[in-house]
């Protein structure tokens, strides 16, 4: 077996050469400790709609890695391996007007996923691809979904504002504030509402 | 000369009351659960058990610590997140000693309070925890002087999923422990709906979804099983997501929902797969308790957190990631 690249929360990554190019490998492996029933159902379901979303995706003009392959029944993937960076690694490192530039781009493509009804289901700093010249991709369409609601949109935005300040808290407000300017490039009715919904969902999980 | 902290806790259904000191240790830890004959929890019923209960819980707790009303030096009180009524009501009691035995009063946050008492416990540093109780179903883990929240309920928190759905099929609160029992009788699995979104979750389809199962006389021991499976699933999911994506190497589980077994297995297996260190808080001071108000309280002190009477007006909406961790260097 070959050794992992990184281990993600429900993948295993590998990086191998295939056809004279560098391959990303995403495996979902077995978890011994969930029940059979659900951890085959999810490690299948993820694993289509990875591959139908990453695809969906680049329709509505987000960069987001070719599929070469996929094997459903072990559950691997095989894509485009994408030179570049996660986000999360270098939002310590960039000056504040290039981090900006680029947020603002990851806000944007969320934007066009809302517009076609997408949503990405976990747009984290961690799923965002940067390369040396500043253009980015997103990753990781398993907990994507389509015919998206307006709550469904808002959690989205819930979450990507919840990864910049869990995880980039002294950035977090530049951070955000771009993304949503990014976000409203992209015109949509909606967007108005989405942005309020975001308000209402942060306040409803909480203890009352 | 080691410091003695009394710390008071009456967010929801327990009112209870511990005596830590400074160097580490847990003296007494006494608590009253209120639980209703039938029905879930009421605000004011719960805070009229709290002022009930409160003096002899209290008596109790210094009489099993083997001290002297005269000994403590601190007050701490769960200021909140919590239920207003019951938040109150323990807030008075702690103000009252406060000024009675002429000692500083602290105000603690009750979810930092539990992530606190399991490092204490385990000798954790720096864990990413999984929260879970009646009223909070939380991945925490610290970055950047706060207890940040990566992930958490986007509706209903895991123990009041397992009560309601308990309570409509006629279960006695808390129905956690006889889910439990009746889910090791199970023969088949019934598909719930799973329902993760980044680290997020969402338990109400899942509640409704539920309860139908067994009005359509799926047997009790299926419905359980099916229930524990799909919602521990989804808690190991986003734990897991939190693992991956803070890499820490510690993983904590604490609450009242640490005390079930399967979701401990589930946990342990997903710590593993990350090579990360697993604990589970001992019972006694996983659930809402008094000693995991008091170390905490010990901690704030040390650091010099001061709260004025004036000013300790309770937080039921006091979220964790709101509370300065001044105690911690990193």
């Amino acid at each position: 077996m070959m050794e992992p690249w990184t281990i993600g929360a429900e993948s295993t990554i590998y990086r191998l050469e295939q056809w004279g190019r560098m391959v990303l490998l995403k495996h979902r492996p077995q978890k011994p400790y969930l029940l059979k029933a659900i951890d085959e159902f999810l490690r299948t379901s993820r694993t289509s709609r990875e591959c139908k979303m990453l695809t969906v995706a680049r329709n509505l003009g987000v960069p987001t890695p070719m599929v070469y392959w996929v094997d459903m029944h072990r559950h691997y993937i095989a894509m485009e391996y994408i030179q570049g960076k996660q986000l999360k690694q270098l939002v310590a490192e960039l000056a504040a007007d290039r981090l900006q530039k680029i947020t603002c781009k990851f806000g944007k493509l969320i934007g066009l996923l809302h517009r076609g009804g997408v949503v990405h289901g976990d747009p984290t700093t961690s799923n965002v691809i940067v390369n040396q010249k500043g253009d980015i991709w997103l990753v990781d369409f398993g907990l994507a979904e389509m015919n998206a609601t307006v709550e469904m949109k808002g959690v989205d935005l819930h979450l990507m504002k919840r990864a910049f300040e869990t995880t980039h808290w002294d950035h977090e407000e530049i951070m955000w504030s771009a993304a949503l300017d990014g976000y409203r490039t992209i015109h949509s009715d909606e967007t108005e509402n989405v942005f309020s919904r975001v308000e209402e969902i942060r306040e409803r999980g909480r203890y009352h | 000369m080691s410091i003695i902290c009394l710390g008071i806790e009456g967010t929801a259904h327990s009112f209870g009351a511990g005596i830590a000191s400074s160097d580490g240790n847990v003296l007494s830890n006494i608590w009253d659960m209120f639980s209703p004959d039938e029905g879930g929890i009421h605000p004011r019923e719960a805070s009229r058990h709290h002022s009930d209960v409160g003096p002899s819980v209290i008596r109790k707790a210094i009489e099993v610590a083997s001290i002297d009303v005269t000994d403590i030096d601190l007050v701490a009180f769960s200021r909140g997140p919590g239920l207003g009524p019951c938040l109150r009501t323990t807030a008075t009691i702690a103000r009252a000693l406060s000024l009675r035995l002429n000692i500083p009063l602290i105000g603690v946050n009750h979810c930092v309070a539990h992530i606190e008492i399991g490092c204490l416990e385990s000798g954790f540093k720096d864990p990413v925890t999984v929260y879970v109780s009646g009223g909070n179903t939380q991945i925490i883990a610290y970055a950047g002087k706060r207890y940040r929240t990566f992930g958490e309920t986007l509706d209903i928190a895991i123990g009041n999923m397992l009560d309601t759905f308990g309570r409509d099929v006629g279960m006695r609160f808390p129905a956690g422990p006889r889910i439990e029992r009746e889910a090791r009788n199970a023969s088949n699995y019934h598909q719930l709906p799973y329902s993760v979104k980044g680290m997020d979750l969402s338990y109400s389809g899942l509640l409704t979804a539920a309860k139908r199962l067994v009005s359509e006389g799926v047997p009790m021991a299926d419905a359980c099983f099916s229930v524990q499976e799909t919602a521990f699933g989804m808690l190991a999911e986003i734990a897991e997501r939190a693992i991956a994506h803070t890499r820490k190497k510690e993983l904590l589980l604490t609450g009242g929902v640490a005390r079930n077994d399967r979701l401990t297995d589930i946990l342990l297996g997903v710590a593993k797969r990350h090579n990360a260190v697993f604990h589970r808080v001992t019972p006694s001071l996983a659930g809402d308790q008094g000693a995991m108000i008091a170390w905490t309280g010990i901690l704030q002190h040390e650091a010099g957190d001061r709260l004025n009477i004036a000013d300790s007006i309770v937080l039921p909406k006091w979220r964790t990631d709101e509370q300065d961790i001044v105690w911690r260097k990193s």
